[in-house]
C-alpha cells in the first residue's frame, strides 16, 4: 500500500481504485499564522527578518525570506519565493508537438538536454514511437556526462565557495584555526594533507579547485556538443530518437573527455568526505544543517535499450531496468519503485502561488484506469495571475507539488538513495549494491581503477547532500563508460539507426515523460488532439525543492530544511551576521549558478552581502 | 551612407558613426564594471558564457589579457531602498557615482509590467522590506533596474535571442508580453557613450561571441583595437555576416543536390527542417565549446535561434522549410550534372600519377579497381590541358629550369626512360630486394 494520504487502493494484483466517498480528493486549507513572529519582530530584539534575495537565478529564481532569532539561534519562518515566471505552459498549449522538444529545453540553460529528452521521451508515448536502441544510448550518454559536469559545477563553483578559506575566515574564524591544525583523511587520494589546503584551494576564482571545475566543465561539455550539438539547448534530440550523425568518432571524441572526468571524480569523493568529516568532528550541531525526514522521490533515468518500448502500459517494468531505479522514499523506507504508482501520487497545490486556480477535472483516471486527483498535472491548467507577495497567502511563482500530500525532495543525491533501497538494478558491469549502499568502480585513467562505496548516511542534512553528490559525479561517469560500451557494442552489429519514423497524431493522447535533471525529478505530462497540444505540464526538480507552502501550512523542502538548521556563524553583532548556515542549507539543494548572494536590510532587517562565486572575488 | 544600404536582413557595414574616443576617457582604463541582469532568462547565456576560452571568463575577470581592464562582474541585485550604508555598486551605478565606466548586460527578455493589475511582477530582482507589521516585501522589476542604470551605461548589451530579440519567452501566446532590451528601450536610445544596444544573439549564444566582443570593445575603448564592427541590428558584423550555410559543413552536399531522408543521415538537412541558408550564425565553423559541437556538425537542423524571428517563423520544427521545395529541387537538378563531373575528377584525384604510369592500383582495399578506364583517361587528358593552360605543370618542362651540365636527377631519368607503354605494377620492395640481391647483400633482404 503506498498511499497514506490519497485516496486510492490497490488489490492484489496491483490495480487501483478509488476509496468512496462524495469528494474523496477534497481538502481543507489551512491559514498560516504569523502574528507571533510579526510581534517578535515588532519587538526589536533579538529575532530579526533576514532575506537573502536572490539567492539564485537558474531553474526558478530564488529569493528566500526568514525570521531568525539570533540570541537562541534558530530559524523561526522561512519563506521560499520563486521570484520568475515566463510561461513555458502557457506558450506551449496550441501549438504542434514537435515544437515542445526545442521549445521546453528552454526552460533550464543549466541542463535543458533534460527537457528535451523528458520531451521527446512524452511525444514518443503520445506518437506510439519507441527510438531505436542506439538513440536511447546516445541520449544515455549525453545526460550522464551533463550531469558529471553539472555536479562538478556545484560542488566547486557553487555550494564550493562555502567552504572556501575566504568565505570561512569571515564566518568561522575558529574552524579556520582548527582546519590549519586537522590532518585530511584521504590525503592519499585527493593529494591534500591538512583540511586547510582543500579550503584554500576552494576559493573562488583563484582556488585550483574552483579554476579545476571550471576547466573540467568545459572538458565534459566537449564531449557533450560531440553528440548533441550545442550547451545548453541541444540541437539533435528528435521524435523518435537522436538526428545525430553516428561514426566511431563521435564514441572516441566522447571517451576521451570521459576518462578525464574518471579520475576527478575520484578527487572529488576525496575531498568532500574529508570536508563533511571535519565538520561534524568541529561540532555535531553542524549533523542539524539543512536536516529534514528523508522524503525523497526520484522518476529514475537511463534507458535500457533492451527493455524501454515507450509506452505507459509498461513504464513499471522499464522503469525498472533503469540504471537510476524511480522511487519514493517517505521517512527513510522506500514506498514504491513503480512509475505509475509515482505519477498517480503527485498533485500540484497554488493555494501560495501566483495563479488562479482550475476548474473541473478531465481525466478521472490515468490511461490504465487508475483514479487521477484533480489536482494531477494532466488535470492541472495554468493560469499566471500576478499578486503582491504576502507570506500568509501568495509569494512565489512555483507550484506546491506533494507526493502523497507530502513534501518530497529531489535532488541527484535520490538517484543512489532509491536505487540503493529498490536493490533491482540490472547494471551491475561497474555498479553493485548491498543493503545500504552502492559500490561503483571507477575505471582507471591516469590514476589506477578505484572502488567506492556510498553508504547510505545516518543523518541527512546539507553535508550529506554534497557528499552524495560527489559520489553521483562517479556514478554518472560509470553509466557513461557502461552505456559507452553498449554502444560500441550495437555498432559492433552494425545497428546504425538512429530514429524511427513517425507521423503526428490527430487522434486525442495522454503522455508524459518520466526523466531526471541534474537535480533529480522531471516530468512532462502532455495531452495532444487534433494534432496539437492540449495541454502541457512541467515539474522541475527546482519545483519540488524550493516550492511555497500547501494548502495545509506545511512547509516545502528548502524551507523545512532552513526552519531545521542552527545558527552556528560567528558574529559579534548582528549587524555583521552573514547567514552563512542558512545558505549553505538552501545551497546543498543545488539552487544552481554563480551570483551573489545579498541579504537586505531596511530598519528592521539585518543585511549583509555574501559572495559565493567569481563576482565577488574583488571583495 | 552607401554602405549601411545593403539588404535590409544582411549584416552590412557601420550602421552608426562613432567617435573613434569617448570624450570621457582621457586615459587608459584599469576596470570596468560590468552589472548582469536577468530577465526572463533560464540562464542558459551565463552558462555558455562560461565556456568560453577566447577569452574565457577567468580571463576577464582576473584581468590577465595584456592591455584590457579588468572587468568586475555583479551578479547580483540589491535593494535601492536599503539603508545608506548598505548602498553597493548597483545603486552607485545608477545614481552615477562608480569611480570606472560600468556596462549592463541583460540575459533574457523584457518584460511587460503593465499588464499586471496592481501589485506583482513577473521578474524580481531584489526587493524592498517591509514593517514587522507586514506580511510581505516588495519585489522590485528588474525593469526598474533597467530604467535606472540604461540612461549612465557605457554599454547596454543584451546577450541571447531572449534578450536581443524576445526569444521564446515572447513566443505567440505568452502570458507576460516579454520583448527584447530594444523593444523596451526604443529607437532612440543611446547610452552614455553615444551606443545604441549592442545584441548578441543565439539560444544560447556561443560563449565566444560574448567574451570576444567584450574583450574586442575594451580593446577599442584603450585605443589598442579599431571600433568592433556592428550591423544595422546591433549585431558583431564580423560574427553574424554570414548564413550557417555558407559556413556548413554539409553545404556542399546541398550544392549536390543531396539531402537527408532520415535524422542521422549525413547529408544536408535541410529537408528535415533545417533554416541554415537564411539564418545568420556562426555555430558551425566556430563550434559551440572549444571548436567542438556546432549545430549541423553533429547532425543537428538549424531552428533559427539567432534570428529575430525564432521561434515563431521557424514552426513547427522539423518541417521543411516552405521555400526549400523550390531551391532543393534546383540544386538536386544542377546537382545530378555537377555531382557526375565532380565524381569523375575525383576519381582521377584519387590516383598517385605512379598509379597512372602503371595502370593500377595499389591498394588491396579495393580489388576491383585496378586501372584507368578509357573514358576516365580522356577526361583526364582534357582535364590537365585545361589545369596547366598558361600554368606551371610540376617538374621541369621548361627549358629555364633544367640542371646545368645535362645533370638530372635518377629517378627523373628512369621514369622519362619508362614512359613508353604502360608498365606493370611492381612493389616497391621488390626493387629493393632485386638491388639487393645485385649487390651481393643476402643478409639485408
Amino acid at each position: 500500500m503506498c498511499f497514506r494520504n490519497l485516496p486510492i487502493e490497490f488489490d492484489a494484483q496491483g490495480a487501483a481504485t478509488l476509496k468512496s466517498g462524495a469528494d474523496p480528493f477534497g481538502y481543507q486549507t489551512k491559514a498560516i499564522d504569523r502574528d507571533p513572529i510579526k510581534q517578535l519582530l515588532g519587538k526589536n530584539g533579538y529575532v530579526k527578518a533576514v532575506d537573502f534575495d536572490p539567492v539564485t537565478r537558474v531553474a526558478g529564481a530564488l529569493a528566500f525570506h526568514t525570521a531568525v532569532d539570533l540570541k537562541n539561534r534558530k530559524v523561526l519562518e522561512a519563506s521560499s519565493m520563486a521570484t520568475l515566471f515566463r510561461g513555458y505552459e502557457v506558450i506551449l498549449k496550441g501549438r504542434d508537438p514537435r515544437d515542445a522538444i526545442f521549445i521546453s529545453s528552454r526552460a533550464c540553460g543549466v541542463c535543458g538536454g533534460v527537457h528535451s529528452t523528458c520531451s521527446a521521451l512524452a511525444i514518443e508515448m503520445a506518437f506510439g514511437i519507441c527510438p531505436p536502441p542506439l538513440a536511447i544510448v546516445i541520449r544515455n550518454l549525453a545526460l550522464s556526462m551533463e550531469f558529471v559536469w553539472d555536479n562538478v559545477m556545484h560542488l566547486f563553483m557553487l555550494a564550493g565557495p562555502d567552504f572556501s578559506e575566504a568565505m570561512i575566515k569571515k564566518t568561522e574564524p575558529t574552524l579556520w584555526d582548527r582546519a590549519t591544525r586537522t590532518q585530511t583523511r584521504w590525503g592519499s587520494i585527493h593529494g591534500y594533507a591538512k583540511i586547510s589546503d582543500i579550503f584554500h584551494d576552494m576559493n573562488p576564482l583563484t582556488g585550483k579547485l574552483y579554476l579545476e571545475g571550471l576547466e573540467l566543465s568545459r572538458v565534459a561539455r566537449e564531449g557533450y556538443v560531440t553528440l548533441m550539438s550545442k550547451y545548453p539547448h541541444p540541437e539533435t534530440i528528435v521524435p523518435g530518437g537522436v538526428s545525430h550523425t553516428v561514426t566511431i568518432q563521435s564514441f572516441n571524441v566522447y571517451l576521451n573527455r570521459l576518462m578525464k572526468t574518471f579520475d576527478f571524480a575520484k578527487r572529488a569523493i576525496g575531498i568532500w568526505n574529508d570536508i563533511c568529516d571535519f565538520f561534524y568532528d568541529a561540532n555535531e550541531k553542524y549533523k542539524e544543517c539543512g536536516t529534514r525526514p528523508v522524503n525523497l522521490a526520484d522518476l529514475g533515468i537511463w534507458d535500457d535499450p533492451t527493455a524501454y518500448d515507450a509506452t505507459y502500459a509498461n513504464c513499471n517494468e522499464w522503469g525498472e531496468r533503469r540504471w537510476a531505479t524511480p522511487g519514493v522514499i517517505l521517512d527513510g523506507k522506500l514506498v514504491t519503485s513503480k512509475l505509475q504508482q509515482i505519477n498517480l501520487g503527485m498533485e500540484e497545490f497554488i493555494e501560495h502561488s501566483y495563479y488562479e486556480p482550475w476548474s473541473g477535472q478531465p481525466h478521472k483516471t490515468d490511461p490504465l484506469g487508475a483514479p487521477l486527483s484533480p489536482h494531477h498535472p494532466w488535470n492541472k491548467e495554468t493560469k499566471p495571475k500576478p499578486t503582491g507577495m504576502n507570506w500568509r497567502e501568495k509569494y512565489s511563482w512555483s507550484t506546491a507539488p506533494r507526493w502523497d500530500r507530502v513534501a518530497v525532495e529531489a535532488g541527484t543525491y535520490a538517484r543512489p538513495w532509491i536505487t540503493v533501497l529498490a536493490g533491482k538494478l540490472p547494471h551491475r558491469r561497474f555498479l553493485d549494491l548491498t543493503e545500504n549502499s552502492m559500490k561503483i568502480q571507477v575505471p582507471k585513467h591516469i590514476a589506477p581503477e578505484m572502488e567506492l562505496e556510498w553508504k547510505i548516511p545516518p543523518v541527512f542534512n546539507a553535508f550529506e547532500r554534497n557528499r552524495a553528490r560527489a559520489y553521483s559525479i562517479a556514478y554518472q561517469a560509470v553509466v557513461a563508460y557502461d552505456n559507452w560500451l553498449i554502444g560500441m557494442d550495437i555498432l559492433k552489429k552494425g545497428d546504425y539507426r538512429t530514429s524511427t519514423p513517425y507521423t503526428v497524431p490527430k487522434d486525442h493522447r495522454m503522455a508524459v515523460g518520466f526523466w531526471g535533471a541534474g537535480r533529480g525529478w522531471l516530468s512532462h505530462h502532455l495531452e495532444l488532439d487534433k494534432g496539437a497540444i492540449v495541454n502541457y505540464q512541467i515539474i522541475t526538480p527546482s519545483t519540488l525543492n524550493a516550492c511555497p507552502k500547501d494548502p495545509w501550512g506545511n512547509p516545502g523542502p528548502y524551507e523545512e530544511a532552513v526552519l531545521a538548521t542552527p545558527i552556528l556563524e560567528e558574529f559579534d553583532s548582528p549587524e555583521k551576521f552573514k547567514g552563512i548556515d542558512i545558505l549553505r542549507a538552501i545551497r546543498s539543494f543545488d539552487p544552481c549558478m554563480p551570483c551573489t548572494t545579498h541579504i537586505y536590510a531596511g530598519d528592521q532587517t539585518i543585511s549583509c552581502e555574501v559572495n559565493t562565486c567569481a563576482c565577488g572575488a574583488d571583495d | 551612407m552607401a554602405e549601411t544600404e545593403m539588404e535590409s536582413n544582411q549584416a552590412g557595414g557601420l550602421a552608426l558613426e562613432l567617435d573613434p574616443l569617448p570624450p570621457s576617457l582621457t586615459r587608459p582604463l584599469e576596470k570596468v564594471y560590468a552589472f548582469w541582469l536577468a530577465g526572463m532568462s533560464c540562464d542558459g547565456c551565463s552558462i555558455s558564457v562560461t565556456g568560453a576560452s577566447d577569452p574565457s571568463v577567468e580571463d576577464l575577470l582576473l584581468g590577465t589579457i595584456p592591455g584590457v581592464p579588468r572587468v568586475i562582474l555583479y551578479h547580483p541585485v540589491l535593494n535601492g531602498e536599503a539603508g545608506e550604508e548598505f548602498i553597493h555598486n548597483f545603486e552607485l551605478a545608477a545614481q552615477g557615482k562608480l569611480d570606472a565606466p560600468y556596462v549592463v548586460i541583460l540575459e533574457g527578455s523584457a518584460v511587460d509590467d503593465s499588464l499586471i493589475d496592481g501589485a506583482g511582477y513577473w521578474v524580481g530582482l531584489g526587493a524592498r522590506p517591509g514593517k514587522p507589521s507586514d506580511d510581505g516585501s516588495k519585489v522590485i522589476s528588474v525593469m526598474e533596474w533597467i530604467d535606472r542604470m540604461a540612461p549612465g551605461a557605457a554599454a547596454m548589451i543584451a546577450i541571447g535571442t531572449c534578450a536581443t530579440w524576445g526569444g521564446i519567452p515572447a513566443a505567440e501566446g505568452n502570458p507576460t508580453g516579454a520583448m527584447g532590451l530594444m523593444d523596451y528601450l526604443g529607437k532612440d536610445y543611446r547610452s552614455a557613450f553615444g551606443l545604441p544596444v549592442i545584441n548578441i544573439p543565439g539560444c544560447a549564444p556561443v560563449g565566444d561571441n560574448f567574451t570576444e566582443v567584450v574583450a574586442m570593445v575594451l580593446h577599442f575603448l584603450q585605443g589598442t583595437g579599431p571600433l568592433p564592427e556592428f550591423d544595422e541590428l546591433g549585431r558583431p558584423a564580423w560574427q553574424f555576416h554570414h548564413t550557417v550555410h555558407e559556413r556548413c559543413v554539409r553545404g556542399g552536399y546541398y550544392e549536390g543536390g543531396v539531402f537527408a531522408e532520415k535524422y542521422g543521415d549525413p547529408e544536408c538537412l535541410v529537408e528535415l527542417g533545417c533554416w541554415g541558408p537564411v539564418v545568420q550564425c556562426n555555430i558551425v565553423e566556430r563550434g559551440a565549446i572549444r571548436h567542438h559541437g556546432g549545430c549541423m556538425n553533429q547532425g543537428g537542423i538549424c531552428i533559427g535561434c539567432t534570428m529575430p524571428g525564432f521561434p515563431d517563423k521557424f514552426t513547427p520544427f522539423y518541417k521543411e522549410p516552405p521555400g526549400a521545395t523550390v531551391s532543393t529541387n534546383t540544386s538536386k537538378n544542377v546537382g545530378r550534372v555537377i555531382r557526375f563531373l565532380r565524381r569523375l575528377s575525383q576519381n582521377h584525384q584519387n590516383r598517385e600519377t605512379r598509379w597512372d604510369r602503371e595502370s593500377d592500383t595499389p591498394s588491396g582495399w579495393a580489388l576491383e579497381k585496378h586501372g584507368d578506364p578509357l573514358f576516365g583517361r580522356l577526361a583526364d587528358f582534357f582535364y590537365r590541358k585545361m589545369q596547366f593552360h598558361e600554368a606551371i605543370k610540376p617538374g621541369r618542362s621548361i627549358p629555364e629550369t633544367k640542371f646545368r651540365d645535362g645533370y638530372e636527377v635518377k629517378n627523373k631519368r628512369l621514369q622519362d626512360e619508362r614512359n613508353g607503354p604502360a608498365e606493370e605494377m611492381v612493389p616497391g620492395y621488390v626493387r629493393r630486394r632485386a638491388k639487393l640481391e645485385r649487390d651481393g647483400n643476402r643478409m639485408a633482404v
